[in-house]
């Protein structure tokens, strides 16, 4: 009776299994058999697709395939990489080093160059770069669709450091540099774009999933902080891109005091707007993941869903609500109610270019360097001709000096009788002083410049006599001295005649 | 006082606490006096005694983050599911290297002969065979005219969708020259513009917001459709039925960065019982000192339109210029354009002219692009004697 049950039970069981079993198999071959665009399943659960596959020139999108996901490296999501290049032919290898070594498949990434104004040989470059990039035999490797735009606006200012970053040229640069970002995106973005990314190519360290690490957050639009690597004598680190900011009252206010058609640009003196920068708000121990919201972005390196470039947000070229640029980009897209959003402890570097402030600095290192180790050779020289040259008699005089001024009171009481002991005085210099009074009174009773200069002579000849009788200056040299001591001209400069 | 007395007199009599007190005194005594090292403020342990700066820690200043947290292992294995997947891949074209010299791109008087290529878009709320023989009659060569299409995602789009096909095919399989250049069409996934009816569309109330889906709609027409060729954009509302042959040639010819024809409508007269003309589109205007005015006091998210009694601009609308009697190619100034049929050099659009979805000095859609576009520097104007016909509506 148990047994019986027991074997009709699991008959029963067995028998479900393969019934499920076959039912699960027809679904999967009716789906396998019929493609997906099959009219019985598309009318039921999918909006009507039109078929232009052999209608030339013709192209359906249905844009809610392209509006981005988080996860898009595994979803096929395209990504429009969009460059704006000006005399960057220097840049351009390090930048496609970091495109190649970029982990998000490149399959996926249509580049877009926009090559203005530029006066070294960007274009060749560029063409002979990306020609290597797409030529590599790891066809992974290669990227999508790439297409190079050339348009000149005109330049209105140089591009050194000073000259792109001083405070009067900013207006109309970030206009201009609007108009050439505008020119490239509109002309670049394919409605099959699901992200746009505006990368700049002067940057230096870049994380290999840049991509990923900016996508997964699934923002409209997303920067990283960007900080810049700087000399030791200047202190090592620096924040970089001032454009990220959060709106404050100061500004507003600011911004309600302006003319229409006034730029406001942060990180300059001229406009203290107290706002909270993206860059200043790193910490170097934060979580990377950590967001913040933004109203003006910097380009260095941004993120966005395609569907905001395609809706309309750009970079103004005029004064929008008192900015120009990615920051009048990042207000615009705010109107539009998209969420623009930085990642304050999530870094990437840019170059470090001196500005002239700096070059005049480092030309002064430069200069003082070479001064030092002139100035040490010629010391090493120096010190060796002193100590074969002169002999060191300070010891000497350490000693001997309580002799030689025995009679002199070192106290420096002015109403101090000083007792002079002359009494084993040297006759010779006795001699030799009267011998000096004797010539100086006949100068003076002459009074003509032939006396004077017999003078002269009987001065040099006392002190010579001295100098050779007393040997009473405090260094004595050993070589014969070339001059009289200094003291007994004075004397005898003092008895000048032709001024009595 | 008398519990301490108490407690002197427990402590004496237990013998455990006369032992260890002393015991305990003699400790903290030893502890606090003669124990010299830094334990007492007990800091070794702690993570302030070997602190590290992030740069000492990663050992170098240049550093994304820092390695005490990890960034989310990313899979790249592909989420597409080849069995359950009702998705449709739209045919997206092969990848290649192409060269553009924008430089060499101009829109001047003399388009066709120029070979300048025209962008024709229109949004799609309902197909009308009389607006699509209207484009087929144009004399502006098909092969440097694009069609671009946007369509909303609602019934009446799907079906305008399958009658656009048809058309589109027939056009596109016919011999090559009378083939247009190409022919883009979008479906569209912000919020549609056509949700409402032709009765209430016009109430004052629900202007903003569809013209603001409306502003939507153009923009990612227009910037997923120009493209490196594109010398002019002619925006064409999907109800004008009636334009001149040569509508293109006429309007380029006046060589203005934003031009814009008189949009009238035909309709039957009952009272004279004859067909007659009236104005359609009052979004052809030039400012006035009262909508000035009526702008500095309004709220920074209001909006003024056009052609409703409650905002009384007095703003000049070109509807009321027309005058049968004077040439046709008159020009006017204007301040505020609508979308009926308005012709736009593509680098307006590319300078970043667009249709403003929020208030843009208290404008929206197509009066905020001509607002725009001036600031950018570019003039606007009209013809208020070159008319184009909008359908009529049976609604009242």
């Amino acid at each position: 009776m148990k047994a019986s049950s027991s074997k009709g039970s699991r008959w029963f069981s067995t028998s479900i299994i393969s019934i499920l079993g076959s039912i699960i198999t027809i679904i999967l071959l009716v789906r396998l058999v019929l493609p997906s665009s099959l009219s019985l399943t598309a009318s039921m659960f999918k909006p009507y697709v039109p078929n232009f596959k052999n209608v030339p020139d013709v192209e359906f999108y249905d844009l809610r395939n392209y509006q981005g996901h988080k996860d898009g490296w595994q979803r096929g999501d395209k990504i429009l990489f969009c460059v704006p290049l000006r005399d960057a032919a220097e840049h351009l290898p390090m930048f496609f080093d970091h495109l190649n070594a970029m982990t998000y498949p490149h399959n996926l990434i249509d580049l877009s160059f926009l090559v203005s104004d530029s006066s070294d040989d960007t274009m060749g470059v560029l063409l002979s770069n990306l020609q290597n990039a797409q030529s590599q035999k790891d066809k992974s490797k290669r990227f999508g669709n790439i297409e190079i735009f050339e348009k000149d606006f005109g330049q209105i200012i140089g591009q050194s450091f000073s000259d792109r970053h001083g405070f009067a040229a900013q207006g109309p640069r970030r206009k201009l540099m609007a108009r050439a970002r505008n020119w490239l995106g509109s002309v670049a973005i394919k409605p099959y774009h699901s992200w746009v990314y505006w990368r700049d190519v002067d940057v230096e360290t870049i994380p290999t999933t840049i991509m990923e690490d900016l996508m997964h957050h699934d923002k409209d639009v997303i920067v990283p902080n960007v900080w810049r690597p700087l000399p030791d004598w200047l202190g090592n680190i620096q924040p970089y891109d001032l454009n990220s900011w959060k709106e404050s009252e100061g500004g507003m206010q600011l911004a309600d005091s302006l003319d229409e058609d006034a730029v406001i640009v942060e990180g300059y003196p001229e406009y203290a707007t107290w706002r909270p920068h993206l860059a200043y708000m790193r910490d170097p121990n934060g979580d990377p993941e950590e967001e913040m919201q933004l109203d003006g972005i910097g380009g260095v390196s941004i993120l966005s869903k395609a569907k905001v470039f395609r809706t309309g947000s750009h970079f103004p070229a005029f004064s929008f609500q008192k900015h120009a640029e990615t920051e009048a980009f990042g207000k615009l897209s705010r109107a539009m109610n998209y969420n623009v959003v930085g990642l304050p402890h999530y870094v990437i570097w840019h170059i470090y270019e001196p500005s002239t402030e700096d070059l005049k600095h480092m030309a002064w290192m430069a200069e003082e360097e070479k001064r030092k180790v002139e100035e040490t050779r010629i010391k090493e020289f120096y010190d060796k001709i002193w100590d074969s040259g002169f002999d060191d008699v300070r010891d000497d005089w350490a000693s001997e000096k309580s002799d030689i001024l025995l009679n002199i009171d070192l106290t420096s009481d002015p109403q101090k009788k000083v007792e002079v002991d002359w009494s084993d005085d040297d006759v010779e210099m006795q001699e030799a002083n009267a011998a000096l009074a004797a010539n100086a009174k006949a100068a003076m009773a002459n009074g003509n410049a032939q006396a004077q200069a017999q003078a002269q002579a009987a001065v040099d000849a006392a002190n010579a006599a001295a100098a050779n009788a007393a040997a009473g200056n405090n260094i004595g040299m050993k070589a014969a001295a070339p001059q009289p001591a200094a003291p007994g001209f004075e004397v005898a400069a003092d008895f000048d005649p032709s001024k009595n | 006082m008398g519990s301490l007395s108490l407690l002197s007199y427990k402590v004496r009599k237990n013998p455990v606490v006369t032992v260890l007190l002393p015991l305990l005194a003699l400790l903290s005594i030893y502890m606090l006096v003669f124990r010299t090292d830094d334990s007492i403020l007990g800091i070794q342990r702690l993570d302030i005694a070997n602190h590290k700066w992030a740069h000492e820690a990663e050992g170098t200043w240049y550093f994304p983050f820092t390695s005490r947290f990890k960034m989310p292992r990313y899979s790249y294995k592909s989420q597409h599911n080849w069995l359950f997947n009702d998705h449709v891949d739209d045919i997206i074209p092969e990848g290649h290297i192409a060269h553009y010299d924008l430089n060499k791109l101009h829109a001047r008087a003399d388009a066709a002969i120029d070979k300048e290529r025209v962008l024709i878009l229109t949004p799609l709320q309902s197909f009308d065979q009389r607006y699509w023989d209207n484009i087929m009659q144009l004399s502006y060569p098909r092969e440097l005219i694009e069609l671009g299409f946007i369509i909303p995602r609602t019934k009446t789009g799907e079906d305008a969708l399958k009658q656009l096909e048809a058309a589109v095919k027939r056009v596109q399989s016919d011999k090559k020259n009378q083939r247009f250049a190409k022919v883009t069409i979008l479906k569209q996934d912000s919020q549609s513009f056509d949700k409402l009816q032709e009765k209430e569309r016009h109430a004052l109330s629900v202007q903003k917001e569809r013209r603001a889906a409306m502003a939507l709609a153009r923009n990612e027409l227009l910037f997923s459709t120009i493209g490196p060729h594109t010398s002019w954009v002619l925006w064409l509302d999907a109800d004008i039925v009636e334009t001149p042959v040569n509508l293109i040639q006429d309007m380029t010819a006046h060589d203005k960065a934003v031009l814009a024809a008189n949009v009238f409508q035909r309709y039957h007269d009952n009272d004279k019982n004859e067909d007659a003309i009236r104005p359609y589109d009052f979004n052809n205007w030039q400012e006035s000192d009262i909508g000035r005015e009526l702008a500095s006091k309004m709220q920074p998210d209001e909006i003024i339109v056009e052609g409703y009694a409650e905002i009384a601009t007095y703003r000049p609308l070109m509807a009321h210029f027309h005058n049968a009697n004077n040439p046709v190619d008159e020009e006017m100034m204007l301040d505020g354009v609508g979308g009926g049929c308005t012709l736009v050099k593509a680098e307006v659009h590319r300078d970043g002219a667009m249709f403003p979805n929020f208030p843009f000095y208290h404008l929206i859609e197509t009066e905020g692009f001509a607002k725009m576009a001036k600031r950018l520097n570019y003039e606007v104007f009209g013809l208020p004697n070159y008319l184009v016909y909008h359908k009529e509506e049976f609604n009242n």
